[in-house]
């Protein structure tokens, strides 16, 4: 079939999907296409004037997309992106199809694709992206994906089959070891960070890829930030962590902001983010290292990302009358701690609400609720709800911990309610969910309130 | 306290587990948070040994042993290690000392896993047991019948393990996959040995199971008979709804 007539018939059903209204549209007109014409995706993508950039791994994908829309769109670059969430195949499709023009012709300059790591080998061959920044790889549904180390080598895949610039984050042994699959080891760089202010919490067993890829033997960490991330090696020399070529250090942290140095080459910048924990500056880096590598300079890009909110539901503040509610979202044992450390250490007492839910899309295994530091709060006071479908398997985990908790309703629009309801005026709540459950709650919370952000 | 809470106090079990870096990526500690917990909440002391590769270990010095699920990377390494303590093992299977392996050391406490590539990782053969990779991943909500009730669990594994003639199985599948996803059974048990391939983890939710572990081991250290029983509300809540969720 003719490439303007798959655009045609797939753009007919985006028009048509938005007009029943349902939600955007966003995945269905690419899988019609890809139906139609399984090359779709690579005729197109081959159309857009300067290429495009593909950002993957666990934690931070839609942060990292934000923050590079950000610095790319004020560098002058348009952009055809995927929605955050429509980050498969079909969902990148879809995103070409949306911004091509019937005539066949890009306005828009540049692509920039957040990528499960499952569907990288299937994405990366069709985009052939000029750079890929993979960010870090922690065990997230592992029912869905298999193994941490399968999930590396689908992304090992897509990049064998592309010609791509290669980000790495260096203190993610895992994520360095990708460098592998580069074709030419000439374009890999590296991020990473030189040292932290902060502490590892003692409780953190979160190390999930922490052994040499090459023997399995326990790596040594002579810095260790959080998870399995720091500077380390192989006590029997197959690896160490590599030199980068974009670092941060001197780094202060607060709940709402981090300021640190960025080291490219010989210079150092100032740089500060409106987004807590160390996890963000990760992100800023990578989305440094990549506009450095297509020749935005670093100060503009710092700049750029002084002015980047976080994404959607990652860590979001909503008022409700006096009450003030910050949405955390969680997706597995390392994000997880980072919430704790951020958010939940901060007073004695504290008022948090836990929502576990195990669809599909949260990961089924509940399991990684068990590899989470809950033992840091054992010596606070928080007052405690937990709600969602494995409200009771949260509650257990608590009871493990010896933290009490007040109230357990696997019922989300009563658990909010009451822990609403339950705050003093002017107070504050930490309402902590997984994915599915942060959608839910924003649909109840939506109803008491005019929310911001859209889900897009 | 009284005085009899203080002599409670002082006597301790030894959990060791065993390869805790290299195989930790399926919760499985909580079930070492769970045996600690329920010891500490009927005034025992616990003292966990964390023992990895190239780890000088004394086999004898535990009272319980543990070794969780992993990956392939990590189960290649811990093969091999493992054959240095085989033979202490096997004595210390033979004196009742109760043991909780899941999936990848599970494996590996039968004759050896195949993996897909051909690569053979070496098992010390506690169980009659061998295991095949294969390229069907068995994952899913779990729940089987053993001797210590129904327990609840989720199984994530690509290895079928196929029990040879004459040894026991730990429980029967009621729902999922178990040992192989074809013959029904799940596990495998040897003296106070157990393997299983359910995460979830598996004791928190199955306190029965956990004591059962608890009390075998007081009674071979300290001759204990009976144990002191514990408001099990939490648990079984949590098992209620796992039991209700999809497999």
């Amino acid at each position: 079939m003719p490439v303007f007539l798959t655009v045609l018939i797939a753009k007919s059903l985006l028009n048509l999907s938005r007009l029943i209204g349902r939600g955007g549209g966003s995945a269905l007109p690419g899988l019609v296409a890809e139906k139609l014409d399984p090359q779709i995706g690579s005729k197109l993508a081959k159309r857009i004037p300067h290429g495009s950039i593909i950002v993957t791994g666990t934690n931070g994908k839609t942060t990292t997309s934000k923050m590079l829309a950000r610095v790319l769109t004020d560098s002058g670059e348009h952009l055809v992106a995927n929605r955050a969430g429509s980050n498969l195949s079909r969902g990148v499709v879809s995103a070409l199809i949306e911004h091509i023009s019937v005539s066949g012709r890009y306005n828009d300059t540049m692509g920039l694709f957040e990528v499960d790591e499952a569907a990288m080998p299937a994405v990366a061959s069709m985009v052939q992206p000029r750079a890929i920044v993979v960010l870090n790889l922690f065990r997230d549904q592992l029912d869905r994906y298999g193994e941490l180390d399968t999930t590396a080598g689908l992304i090992g895949r897509g990049i064998a089959a592309t010609q791509a610039q290669l980000y790495l984050n260096a203190d993610d042994p895992l994520v360095a070891s990708l460098a592998s699959y580069a074709t030419n080891p000439d374009h890999v760089s590296y991020f990473g960070i030189d040292d932290v202010p902060t502490t590892k919490l003692s409780h953190d067993v979160t190390a999930d890829s922490n052994t040499c890829p090459e023997c399995g033997r326990a790596l040594i960490y002579s810095k260790s930030f959080f998870g399995h991330i720091g500077h380390y090696r192989c006590p029997k020399g197959h690896i160490k962590r590599p030199q980068t070529a974009v670092s941060a250090d001197k780094i202060t942290l607060n709940d709402r902001s981090a300021s640190f140095t960025v080291q490219v080459e010989d210079e150092q910048h100032q740089a500060k983010i409106f987004l807590p924990g160390l996890y963000n500056i990760y992100n800023a880096l990578a989305a440094t290292a990549v506009s450095n590598g297509i020749g935005i300079s670093v100060d503009s890009t710092l700049e750029s990302l002084s002015h980047v909110q976080a994404a959607f539901g990652r860590v979001e503040v909503i008022s409700v009358g006096s009450k003030r509610l910050y949405l955390l979202l969680v997706k597995n044992p390392t994000g997880f701690n980072q919430v704790i450390h951020t958010f939940l250490l901060k007073n004695k007492q504290q008022n948090v609400l836990f929502i576990i839910n195990d669809n599909f899309a949260d990961g089924r295994d509940i399991s990684w609720l068990w590899d989470v530091a809950f033992e840091e709060l054992t010596a606070q006071h928080h007052t405690i709800d937990v709600s969602g479908i494995r409200a009771t398997d949260m509650t257990l985990r608590l009871k493990y911990a010896d933290i009490p908790v007040r109230a357990t309703n696997d019922k989300v629009g009563q658990a909010l309610n009451q822990f609403i309801d339950q705050l003093p005026e002017n107070g504050t709540g930490y309402i902590v969910p997984t994915y599915t459950a942060m959608l839910d709650a924003r649909k109840k919370l939506g109803r008491k309130v005019k929310l911001s952000g859209v889900w897009e | 306290m009284s005085a009899t809470k203080k002599s409670t106090a002082k006597k301790t079990i030894t959990i060791l587990h065993l390869y805790p870096e290299e195989l930790n990526i399926y919760g499985d500690r909580g079930n070492i948070i769970t045996l600690t917990k329920r010891l500490e909440w009927r005034g025992y002391a616990v003292e966990l040994i964390r023992a990895g590769v190239g780890d000088k270990v004394d086999i004898k010095s535990a009272d319980i042993i543990f070794g969780g699920g992993g990956q392939d990377r990590g189960q290649i390494a811990v093969g091999q290690d493992l054959q240095r303590h085989a033979k202490a093992l096997h004595a210390a299977a033979k004196d009742g000392v109760p043991m909780l392996t899941i999936c990848g050391t599970y494996q590996l406490f039968g004759r050896g896993f195949t993996t897909l590539e051909g690569l053979q990782i070496p098992g010390i053969e506690l169980f009659q047991a061998r295991t095949i990779g294969s390229t069907q991943r068995m994952i899913g909500n779990v729940s089987i019948e053993t001797p210590f009730g129904r327990l609840e669990g989720f199984e994530n594994h690509s290895g079928r393990t196929l029990l040879e003639e004459g040894q026991e199985a730990f429980g029967s599948v009621i729902r999922g996959f178990g040992n192989d996803g074809t013959s029904g059974k799940e596990g495998a048990v040897f003296h106070n040995v157990y393997g299983t391939y359910l995460h979830g983890p598996v004791l928190p939710k199955n306190p029965a199971f956990a004591d059962a572990l608890i009390l075998a081991a007081l009674k071979r250290k300290y001759g204990i008979s009976q144990l002191e029983p514990l408001d099990d509300t939490a648990e079984l809540a949590a098992s209620e709804t796992a039991m209700m969720r999809p497999q």
